[in-house]
This record gives C-alpha cells, sequence and structure tokens, in this order.
C-alpha cells in the first residue's frame, strides 16, 4: 500500500465504486421492509436486456423454467397464440435456411412439448462437424492443430479478465479463496452493523467500518491464521481509496477493467453490499450517522482480505499472485489449465474426475497432457453424442421427416440450425411470459365493466359510508365484500394518502418516514400523548425490561437460567398452545397504548419553545423518578424549571431541590450529567429539537392542497356521505422478520394509520373545508372523516380517534362497525380457502375470522398470510370498471377519474409514485418466484435474523433480499404467478402519452416493459390498447390499424 | 524372522506399508460388482492365513508388539485422513475399509477367535462392497461416481443416495452398525495411552464422512431426469443393511459379554 494518492485520485477511485454499485439495488433494513426491483439499477434498460445482464451478474435465473412454463400452457394460463406470434417472428428473424428444416415447427415442439430443461447446455467442442459425425455415430475428432487455439479460446472465456482475481485462482487451482473472503467480510459486515443486537459492539465503530475493521483484523486470530501477510497488509495506516487502488494495482489487474472487477466483487455479496448502499444514501439514517461506512469501505476490507488468502495460496498451493503469473501460467500450460478449471469448476466428466484429480495432483504436467490429449477427446465425443441425443428426441417430436432430414444435415447446417436453437433459448423465457401476460390482459379485459355511454360512474343518492382504502392488493377483496353488504362506496389510494410525512411516534426516539420509498418527506408529524403517565410504569413493562437486563449481562444468563427459565417456559408453552388468549392477556399486562393526537399545523416560534420546555421538564420528572426516586408529587414545578436551566447552563446548582432531598454537590452534579447525557437535556439537543420542531406539521396551504387532491383525483368531489373512512393497513404476525414486507408500501413499509389520522386531521378541519368550498368541493358539514386500519392477516378494521367524533354521529357507530366486521369475515372467509387452513375454518366466516386471527398470532407459521403473492393488475381509473367483479385480490385499484384531469396532472402524480411502487412490489414477487435462492430469500426455516437488519441463511451468509419461499411456493409449485405488472389505465391514450412522456423514469419504465401498459380509451369507445414492443396494438383485435406512431414517438 | 504368511495377511488384511498392496489389488478390478466381492473376499482370506498360524507366533511374536500396535494405529489414521479429500465413491469406499481393516490386527493380537477376527472385516469389509456396487450404479447413470460435480443427488437419486449414505454410515462406525461395535472392543483391548489413536482416527471418519454426505446430498440438482434405482433393488439393499444392524446387535453381545 505504497500509494499516495491525490485528492483527484481519491475522488476517481470512489466515483468509479459509485458507479460500479449502480446495478446493485439497494437494500432496506427489514424493519421497514421496502418492496424492491431487484434489478433497479438497470431499469433504464428494456426489461430482456437487462433481466440477461442481471442473471449473468447475480448468478441467477430471469425466467422460470421451460417445464414451469409447459405446466401454466397446459393449465390455460398461456396465449398460445401469442406465444406462436413470437415463435413465428423469431424464426423468421433468424431462419437458418437448413433445407428441410420447419424452424417454428421445431421451436414450437422445443417451447411446448420438449421435456428438456435446456436443449443446447454450453459446450466447449461442439460443433457441426461433431455433432454431424455424433449423428451418424462416429466419435468426433478435434484436430491437433486446432486444439490449442479452442483451449486458449475456452480459458479466454473461463477466466476473463475482469473477473476478481481469487476467481481465477479458485477455478484453476480450487483454493476455495472465494468462501473463505465472504466469510471474513461477513463476519466484520456483521460486527460492524449491527444495530443492538450484540451486547458488545466493535471499538472505534464511529470513525468508519474500515478504519475500525482494521484495528480489530490487526488482533484477529483467524485472519492471521487465513494468512501469513495480514500483518504486513494491516500495518499500514492508509484511507480505504488508496487501499483499493493499491491491491487492485499489486494484483496486476488493468486499469480499465477495475470498474467490471468491482462491480463484480461488489455482486459476490450483494446483499450486504445493497444495505451499505441503502445505508451511504440515507443520510437520516440513526446508525448511518452514528457509524458511517460506504462501499469504498466495505470494497477496502474485502480487497485487503482477498489480498491476504491470494498470497496464503501462492504460499501453500503455489498459485500465481498476479494477474500476469497467471496469465503466463496459463499461456505455458493451457492443457493443464483446462483440465484444472474442468475439475475445480465442476464440468470435468464424472468418470474421469478422479483421473485428472490424480495427475494434476502428481504435478508432473507431461502425464496431465497426455491426459489432456485424451480427455478432450472424450468431452468432445461426449458433447457431441449428448447434443445429437437430444436434437434426436426433439426432431422426433416434430415428427414428419424431421429425424431423416437431421441426420441429412451436413456440419455447417447443424451449425447454423444449432446457433438458431441457442438464440431461441435464450429468447424462449421471455416469449413465455408475454404469453402469459397476454392471457392475463385478456382475462382482465374481458371482465372490466365498461360502462354505457350517458350512465353515471358514481351513485347518484348518499351511500351510509364512504372509504378510501390503500392501493394495495389485499384491500380488494375487502372492498368487494364491504360493498356487496350494503351501502358503501369505496375508493383506492395509495396508502399514504397523499400525505408524505416523516412521523415521530410517542415513545419512539427516532422518526420514520412514510410515504413511498422513492420520495423524501420534508415535513414531520409527532405524536403526542392525550393522557401523559411518564412517572408510572406498567407492571410487566419493568419486568420485561429486568428480564432483558438479565438477557444483556455476560454472567446473569447462567443464573437467571435456573431462577427464572420456567417463567420464560410458561410464555413458550403460552404462545404455542394457546396463541391467541396469550397475547391478548399479555397485552393487557402491557398497560395498553394512552390515547394520543398527532400535531399536524405548523407551530409559531413561541409554540415551538414552548414544546422543547415541555418535552424537557417531562424527562426531568422521569429522570428524577428513576435516577433519584423522586416521584412526581415530590417535586414542584418552579424545582424542575430551576434544574432545568442548570441542565442547560443558564443556572449554576446547588439548586433547591437538591438541598431539601439533601443532596451532596457531587450527587447533584452527577445527576445534572444524566440529565444532559442520557435524558438528552441540553443546550445542543434543544437548538437540534428546535430546528426539528420546524419541519413539524403542515401549513394550511398543504393541508388544503393534500385533502383537494385526494379528493379530486379519486372523484369524491361530490355527494359525500356521513363516514368517510380513510383506512391504512398494517400486518400483525409473530416471530416474523418480514413481518414489515406485509405492511404498506406506500407508506414506506410501515402502518398507514398515521398518515390516515394526519388526513383526516386536516379534512375535517373548519379552516381546510372553507378552502376547498373555494376550490368548489363541498364537504357537508355532517361528514366526518375517520381513521382506521385494516389488519390484512386478520382482516378486521379498527377505527381509530373515535373519541373525537361528533355525538351525532355515535348513533350510525355500531352500524358501521357491524358493516366492517362483517366484510372482515367474509373476506377471511374468501381468504383461508387460500391458506389451506382445514375445512372447519371453512365452515363459516366466523370459523374463518377465528382461524385467521390464530394463523396471524402463532408464532410458529411460517405464512401468516400470502401478502401481496399473485398480485397481478394495477388499475388506473373509476370503481365502476371493477365494482362487483372478483378480481381475486390480484390487483392494486388506483382511483381515478380522468375526467377532473384535464392536464394529466393528477395522473402524473399516480404513475410516478403508486404505479412505482407497484411496479417494485410486483417485480420483488417476480423475480424472487423465477429464482427463490438467488433473486429471493430461500427458505425462512434457517432463516436468522442479522443485527436487527436483516435475515442470513444459517449463522453466516449474505442478507437475503427479496421474498422468502413459503410467500412465493405452495407445493413446490409457484403459487404467485410470475408476470409484469399488468397497468390498465382508463383514460384517453394522447393523455396518458402525454403523461408518460413528462416523466423519465415513467417512460424508461414503460418503453423498457417494465410495466405493461393497457389503456382503455373511453373517447374511442373503451378500446384496448396494449404496449407491445414499442406498439400500441389493439388486444382484442391484434389485426386491426396500431396507434398512430406519432404519438408514440412524441411520448418516447 | 517374520513368518512369510504373516506379511501375506498384511497384504490382505491392509496395514502399511503392504496395505498399498491391497489398494492396488482391488484398484485394479473394474468391474463394480468383482470389486465388491474382492473387498469382501480379500480381508477375509487375510483372516484365514492368520488362523492357520501357530497361536504363539501371532500373539507374542509379532503383532503384540508395541512397533507393531503403533503401525497398525498409524495405517488406520493415514487412510482415514486420505479419506478426507477423497470424493470417488470406490475411492473413499476402499481408503476408509482400509482404514477400518488394519484396526483388525489389534483384534488377532489380543489373541481373539479366529471366527471374531474374520467377523470383525466383514464388518468393514461389507459395508465397502455395497458402496462399491452403488458407485457401479451411480457411474452408470451419471458417467463416474465422483461426488460434488452436481450437487443435489438426495434429489434427483433419492433411493440409490440413501443406500450410498447409509452404507458411508455403517462403514464409519455408526452405532447399531457391526463397526461400531467392533470399534468398542478395540477401544475396550488398548491401553488407554493409545486410546487418542482410535479416538483421532474416529473424528477423521466422522469429518471425512461428512464432507463426504455434504458432497452427496446437498447443492443445486442439476439438469435432466435420471432413472434412480427401481424398488426392489434398493429394498434389497435396505435389507443387506437392516441385516448387518440386527446382526450388528447380537454380535455385540459377545463383546460385551450379555
Amino acid at each position: 500500500m505504497d500509494r499516495d494518492l491525490s485528492l483527484g485520485e481519491r475522488l476517481k477511485i470512489r466515483a468509479m465504486v459509485y458507479v460500479a454499485s449502480e446495478p446493485i439495488a439497494r437494500f432496506w433494513p427489514m424493519r421497514t421492509f421496502i418492496h424492491h426491483n431487484p434489478l433497479f439499477g438497470l431499469e433504464h434498460r428494456p426489461f430482456p436486456e437487462a433481466v440477461a445482464e442481471g442473471t449473468s451478474l447475480f448468478h441467477a435465473r430471469g425466467y422460470l423454467t421451460r417445464q414451469q412454463y409447459q405446466e401454466y400452457r397446459r393449465a390455460g394460463r398461456v396465449d398460445d397464440e401469442a406465444l406462436a406470434r413470437r415463435i413465428g417472428a423469431f424464426a423468421a428473424a433468424h431462419d437458418p435456411g437448413v433445407p428441410g428444416v420447419d424452424l417454428e415447427r421445431w421451436l414450437w415442439c422445443l417451447a411446448v412439448d420438449a421435456d428438456l430443461a435446456q436443449l443446447c447446455p454450453p459446450a466447449d467442442w461442439l460443433d457441426g462437424a461433431a455433432l454431424a459425425a455424433a449423428l451418424r455415430g462416429r466419435r468426433p475428432e478435434v484436430a491437433e492443430e486446432e486444439r490449442h487455439a479452442r483451449l486458449l479460446a475456452i480459458l479466454e472465456r473461463r477466466l476473463p479478465p475482469d473477473a476478481p482475481f481469487h476467481e481465477r485462482v479458485d477455478a484453476l487451482f480450487g483454493t476455495g479463496i472465494g468462501p473463505a473472503v465472504d466469510e471474513l467480510v461477513i463476519k466484520a459486515c456483521l460486527d460492524f452493523f449491527d444495530e443492538g443486537q450484540s451486547v458488545w459492539g466493535v471499538p472505534g465503530r464511529e470513525r468508519g467500518f474500515f478504519p475500525a475493521w482494521r484495528d480489530v483484523a490487526r488482533r484477529d486470530l483467524r485472519l492471521l491464521i487465513h494468512g501469513r501477510a495480514s500483518g504486513r497488509l494491516l500495518a499500514e495506516e492508509a484511507d480505504p481509496e488508496a487501499v483499493v487502488a493499491s491491491i487492485l494495482a499489486d494484483l496486476g489487474i488493468p486499469e480499465e477493467h477495475w470498474q467490471a472487477t468491482i462491480l463484480r466483487e461488489l455482486t459476490h455479496l450483494h446483499g450486504w453490499a445493497g444495505f451499505v448502499r441503502f445505508r451511504q444514501q440515507a443520510p437520516g439514517y440513526y446508525w448511518a450517522a452514528r457509524f458511517p461506512a460506504d462501499l469504498v469501505d466495505f470494497l477496502a476490507v474485502r480487497l485487503v482480505v482477498e489480498r491476504i488468502l491470494v498470497l496464503e495460496a501462492a504460499r501453500r498451493h503455489r498459485s500465481p499472485a498476479d494477474a500476469q503469473a497467471l496469465a503466463e501460467l496459463v499461456a505455458a500450460d493451457p492443457a493443464g489449465a483446462y483440465l484444472r478449471t474442468e475439475l475445480h469448476g465442476g464440468t470435468v466428466l464424472p468418470g474421469w474426475a478422479q483421473r485428472v484429480e490424480q495427475a494434476l495432483a502428481r504435478r508432473r504436467p507431461a502425464a496431465w497432457q497426455r491426459l489432456a490429449a485424451r480427455y478432450i477427446e472424450a468431452k468432445a465425443h461426449h458433447e457431441a453424442a449428448e447434443q445429437a441425443g437430444a436434437l434426436r428426441r426433439l426432431a422426433e417430436q416434430v415428427g414428419g421427416g424431421a429425424p431423416t432430414v437431421l441426420q441429412e444435415l451436413g456440419p455447417h447446417e447443424l451449425d447454423r440450425l444449432l446457433g438458431a436453437l441457442r438464440a431461441w433459448e435464450r429468447e424462449e423465457g421471455y416469449a413465455f411470459l408475454v404469453a402469459m401476460e397476454s392471457r392475463a390482459i385478456t382475462d382482465l379485459v374481458r371482465r372490466v365493466r365498461v360502462p354505457e355511454p350517458g350512465t353515471p360512474t358514481r351513485p347518484t343518492r348518499r351511500p351510509f359510508a364512504q372509504a378510501f382504502f390503500c392501493i394495495d392488493v389485499r384491500s380488494e377483496p375487502l372492498r368487494r365484500h364491504l360493498e356487496a353488504l350494503g351501502d358503501y362506496e369505496t375508493f383506492g389510494i395509495a396508502g399514504f394518502f397523499g400525505v408524505p410525512m416523516a412521523f415521530l411516534e410517542y415513545g419512539n426516539g427516532s422518526e420514520q418516514p412514510l410515504c413511498p420509498a422513492i420520495m423524501t418527506p420534508k415535513n414531520l408529524v409527532a405524536e403526542i400523548p392525550a393522557g401523559l403517565r411518564l412517572e408510572e410504569e406498567p407492571l410487566f413493562g419493568a419486568l420485561s425490561e429486568v428480564s432483558h437486563g438479565l438477557k444483556q449481562s455476560v454472567m446473569a444468563p447462567f443464573v437467571a437460567v435456573e431462577a427464572v427459565g420456567l417463567l420464560f417456559g410458561l410464555g413458550l408453552v403460552g404462545r404455542t398452545l394457546w396463541p391467541v388468549g396469550y397475547h391478548r392477556l399479555r397485552d393487557r399486562f402491557h398497560g395498553g397504548e394512552p390515547p394520543t393526537r398527532l400535531l399536524v399545523d405548523k407551530l409559531s416560534a413561541d409554540q415551538a419553545d414552548s414544546i422543547v420546555r415541555a418535552v424537557q421538564r417531562a424527562m426531568i420528572v422521569q429522570a428524577l423518578a428513576r435516577e433519584l426516586r423522586v416521584a412526581r408529587d415530590q417535586v414542584t414545578d418552579d424545582e424542575v424549571r430551576e434544574l432545568r436551566e442548570i441542565a442547560l447552563g443558564n443556572a449554576e446548582g446547588p439548586s433547591a431541590l437538591a438541598t431539601r432531598l439533601g443532596l451532596s454537590e457531587a450527587a447533584e452534579a452527577r445527576f445534572v450529567e444524566t440529565l444532559r447525557s442520557v435524558y438528552r437535556v441540553e443546550r445542543r439537543e434543544a437548538a437540534r429539537q428546535l430546528e426539528r420542531l420546524g419541519r413539524l406539521g403542515f401549513s394550511l396551504e398543504e393541508q388544503v392542497q393534500f385533502v383537494a387532491r385526494a379528493l379530486t383525483s379519486t372523484g369524491l368531489t361530490s355527494n359525500f356521505s356521513r363516514f368517510v373512512l380513510i383506512v391504512g393497513h398494517e400486518s400483525l404476525s409473530r416471530n416474523n422478520p418480514y413481518e414489515s414486507a406485509l405492511d404498506c408500501g406506500a407508506a414506506g413499509g410501515a402502518h398507514g394509520l398515521p398518515n390516515a389520522r394526519a388526513f383526516c386531521a386536516m379534512a375535517n378541519k373548519p379552516e381546510v373545508r372553507l378552502r376547498l368550498r373555494e376550490l368548489g368541493i363541498v364537504v357537508p358539514e355532517d361528514t366526518w372523516f375517520v381513521p382506521g386500519s385494516h389488519t390484512t392477516t386478520t382482516d378486521e378494521v379498527t377505527l381509530a380517534d373515535l373519541d373525537q367524533l361528533p355525538s351525532r354521529h355515535l348513533l350510525y357507530l355500531e352500524r358501521l362497525q357491524a358493516g366492517l366486521a362483517a366484510a372482515g369475515r367474509r373476506c377471511a372467509a374468501e381468504r383461508v380457502r387460500t391458506l389451506g387452513l382445514g375445512s372447519r375454518a371453512e365452515r363459516s366466516p366466523q370459523a374463518a375470522a377465528q382461524a385467521a386471527r390464530r394463523q396471524a398470532n402463532d408464532w410458529s407459521q411460517v405464512r401468516p398470510e400470502w401478502g401481496l403473492s399473485r398480485n397481478l393488475y394495477g388499475i388506473v381509473g373509476g370503481r365502476h370498471l371493477t365494482e362487483g367483479v372478483d378480481l381475486g385480490g390480484r390487483a392494486f385499484l388506483l382511483s381515478y377519474d380522468h375526467r377532473f384531469d384535464p392536464d394529466g396532472r393528477f395522473l402524473e402524480n399516480l404513475l410516478s409514485a403508486p404505479v412505482v411502487v407497484g411496479e417494485w412490489i410486483n417485480l420483488e414477487h417476480y423475480f424472487s418466484t423465477v429464482d427463490p435462492h438467488r433473486f429471493g430469500s430461500g427458505s425462512k426455516v434457517y432463516h436468522n435474523v442479522a443485527g436487527r437488519f436483516g435475515v442470513m441463511t444459517g449463522n453466516q451468509s449474505d442478507l437475503r433480499t427479496g421474498l422468502p419461499l413459503q410467500t412465493l411456493y405452495k407445493d413446490r409449485r409457484p403459487y404467485h404467478e410470475p408476470m409484469r405488472l399488468v397497468a390498465l389505465v382508463e383514460a384517453p391514450v394522447r393523455l396518458v402519452l402525454a403523461v408518460v412522456q413528462r416523466l423519465p423514469k415513467v417512460r424508461s419504465l414503460v418503453f423498457g416493459e417494465w410495466i405493461r401498459v393497457v389503456v382503455l380509451d373511453p373517447e374511442d369507445g373503451y378500446r384496448v390498447l396494449v404496449l407491445e414492443d414499442g406498439r400500441l396494438v389493439d388486444h382484442l383485435d391484434p389485426t386491426s390499424e396500431p396507434c398512430t406512431p406519432t404519438v408514440l414517438e412524441e411520448a418516447r | 524372522m517374520v513368518d512369510l504368511r504373516v506379511l501375506a495377511a498384511a497384504c490382505l488384511l491392509p496395514v502399511f506399508p503392504l496395505s498399498a498392496l491391497f489398494n492396488q489389488l482391488v484398484e485394479q478390478v473394474r468391474h463394480p460388482a468383482a470389486r465388491a466381492l474382492a473387498v469382501l473376499g480379500l480381508p477375509e482370506a487375510g483372516a484365514a492365513l492368520l488362523e492357520g498360524l501357530p497361536r504363539h507366533t501371532l500373539v507374542r511374536g509379532v503383532v503384540h508388539s508395541p512397533a507393531v500396535v503403533a503401525l497398525v494405529l498409524f495405517t488406520s489414521l493415514l487412510y482415514a485422513l486420505r479419506a478426507l479429500s477423497v470424493r470417488e465413491v470406490t475411492l473413499w469406499a476402499r481408503l476408509v475399509a482400509t482404514s477400518g481393516l488394519s484396526l483388525d490386527w489389534l483384534l488377532v493380537g489380543t489373541g481373539a477367535p479366529a471366527r471374531s477376527v474374520e467377523l470383525f472385516a466383514l464388518a468393514w469389509s461389507v459395508p465397502a462392497a455395497l458402496l462399491m456396487v452403488w458407485a457401479g450404479l451411480f457411474s452408470a447413470r451419471l458417467g463416474g461416481a465422483y461426488l460434488g460435480l452436481r450437487g443435489g443427488l438426495a434429489a434427483r437419486l433419492p433411493r440409490l443416495s440413501w443406500l450410498v449414505a447409509l452404507s458411508a454410515l455403517a462403514l464409519v462406525a455408526t452405532p447399531l452398525f457391526p463397526s461400531f461395535f467392533g470399534l468398542l472392543h478395540v477401544v475396550d483391548v488398548l491401553p488407554l495411552s493409545q486410546l487418542w489413536a482410535v479416538l483421532g482416527v474416529l473424528f477423521l471418519w466422522a469429518w471425512a464422512t461428512g464432507r463426504f454426505l455434504g458432497h452427496l446430498l446437498f447443492g443445486t440438482p442439476g439438469a435432466g431426469p435420471v432413472a434412480d434405482l427401481p424398488v426392489v433393488p434398493a429394498s434389497l439393499g435396505v435389507v443387506v443393511l437392516a441385516g448387518l444392524v440386527v446382526l450388528g446387535v447380537l454380535w455385540s453381545g459377545r463383546w460385551t459379554g450379555i
């Protein structure tokens, strides 16, 4: 590490790492699970291209297997016509010109009938000549003069210059450096990024990841055992940028390959890299602010460990220590290198593996070169024979004269045929995907209810209640059942209800953003208790604090297990055998939450100052009770005020209280110091709180804007009912690290209730209503906005802030709650069937609701609900399109009335936030289903929580991003049908395209086909137009005239 | 001077360095069934040779000397260690069998009856022979019995994989199999000062088996359908293994005196 980098060089390294890491999706902490597209960084490219690149980078699958698609086809989920069209188009574009071969027929048979996972697997020595020989029953020959050149080509492919160096050493020597590096880096990450799971933290974390790790690593025996060079490499005090540059140079990686190498280094642990990326881009994140780390640190740690292990391998195995030595070794002995990559890459013929291993172990080049010649002959024969057999089977399925034709094809013709088949196999998954989506679009457009011209799209008489639900797919069944029960009108809106806010929950010190992850909230809403009892603590809370203390102590567990272990056993039995009752009892012991209010209005300077003082006084009262055992009734307001002044440095002790209590000067000084350090009653904190209070609440204009926008965009500007429910949603489950994945994505992976409460507080305010009237939205005096929360695991809807309900509304409350409960039970009855909870649960809605409650409280349950699994549609339009239609909980429903949106501003809002959130959710499910182990997080059964922010498989692994198997698969088959989001928009096509054109991000999603857009144009007789391959085509009549190209060109 | 018959026996009931001959002999047999017979037959032939020798020659003359005990333990440790890095089923079985069979000499040294020496050899040679047969079946299906190239064999060839796994466990002295009781007896007759070597052997076997089974059972299954072992032959294999367990339990009575 002899490099002393200039500022410019350092910046260059940082920029390189930043750009290289772009394809790695950020990973949010699991407390607020954000569904995201794992290929988010590639969204600027068209979907098929991005999938090809993403699957190569992450060594993952981008589509289901052929057999899985064939199963879907047999179940009628694939549009044969669409598949045939794609095959036809492909055959026309890739016609190999082989006489007698009907490529379209061959491809059709391959796609729909062949029982082959892959017709043309990768091969080293296969070409037309070898295949022709195998088809005629002869052994193919590899000419000696040709062998050397082909060997070099194979080795160049297997040992690319931009691959991490250790990968190449591992491929040649089976040194296992890669897994060892991963293991040591994971250990370093677990230690550094811990968010309170471990009792002891790494020293010096405040200085950043790399410096803190280096200090610990110098004393790490494991690392010393792994490599003697560690002492030397860790001895110097260099910046992480200098370390990265120095090691890449030492490894002999040419500078033009640095960026690609860095990317591939990072993708080795893309979960951890994604988490570090999230941290470095979230300056407000508490742990990131406290313990800073970025990808340069992460990369520096990785490269140092790698260098140590590479040098150790060079010492032990005589493997090369830099790229130049490696290239020389390969050039000098390509046959040996080939055998090595065959053996250690797992591609060696099983019957030869032992011989190859022995020959290489004996280290006699002459012996392995002789062996290599024979092995290559065997491999070429094996590849050709396997390929010939697979082609023969396919030809027999094609039928007619295909087997004979195949038998007679010459080497060049076979080369061309193989080329076309290989190309098709790369595209087949996408063709199936499009064909499945085509069927899904047909299903949808046949079921939506197109209104007759002139008929009203909303009820004409006043409904008993109107309810806004989140667009989440789980709201669809509840809305359907609620509407079916009686006089209810429902609307769909993103679950943050258009109020982007950071929320400071009562009892929680850090703020939480409650809006889609793509937005950054500027304003803060605080929750304050209406009945504050600071000095009293519920018994159970105190007990749990004691128990927590026991667990955190080093020695206590040895004694505690013997002494009070049985008590924990009781909890264990209760949770297991009687989960619902146990948790009810536990909640009762906890004492419940006090009633609270939200501060949604902006504060004046005096108000802000008064709040800070009130909080400080409350803290002092709490501190007196906890630290000095002085109860609230033993201290006067003046004494508290004096202590506050002393803590802020405005006065000096001894205080009157200290004198009265007989506290010594030192004891009082200690208490004041505790007030400052623990209870944060100090000048700087006060200033910070004041600044924070400046962000508190919304101005009247903002409040009017939020309410007006929500009502107008959804089309609710008249005929308001007595109750307007604003229903957020949340999930309840036990022992489930993925609980927040089941919460509201539009509320940033949290509960939607605070947003609902804030919205209602605004909408019920007389000043806001007055301003709404000026805007033409007349909300009747007797209309009351009521916040509520839909618990998706139990289907219960709980209304909040009912203590603020006007008295005259109380008469109707019982009817309202009964209606919501009945809808919830019917919804549960529909849902438990899919969860397979047994016939008892399906007997009645009551039984179903009870079973759902048990499921939610069962701590052994790996699937408390299906969540957003099977999500497919996003419908942006009026409820008239889907009212009474059973969409099976598969649709995001966004209420939108284009008649109130002549310039498309509302549609712009919908497409830029809720639809993007829907797309993230959808693609997270898509990729986790097509590859549950690389893009998904594998089985929950093996998961362990890591550092309180993620999960790992086993005790140490990459952070598992994506969704678990149990969320997506049922009986080893995908329960979620992996398709891209089908976004149906009810609006004139010109308006839709104009809006898309204005939004660059949405434009790349739409034209890159990350979302399938279907436009239902009311101005064109509700014609169904689908965007496919850059053209808008009439889905029900693909032969009709497509949309005018100029409109599309403008939008593009 | 060492009786030549003892040297011949040391080839067949392998002890280092003559164990190399035993391994070469088995290696040279290509057909899996013949190889299995060789693994079964050669140690028994060795035991038969020893049976023909005068008893005092065996007990006092050669075998009981500390050098021979050390050599036997060294052989066992050496082959157990070699098995650690092996992934080919036949080779693995051969090495572990050699490691186990060599311990038979400790029994000979205690003056155990000839029948016990033969049964002790069978406790290792039967599972090893079974593994040779299973390896042949693997090769017929996958082209070779080299594990770890394609993971998840347990998912693709469940019956065959489980037979291999159980046979491997039978070979490394898993409780209830005869090798376990045989090893218990060895532990019983050895002085405490030499016990560490047997424990070392046991540790290496466990480690080697862990690696072996890891390659066999775990990993992502490879592509393409492969026919598993039909039910009848698989049942036969299970019967043989179950028979081994029963024999082991019955035989254990002889050692433990129950």
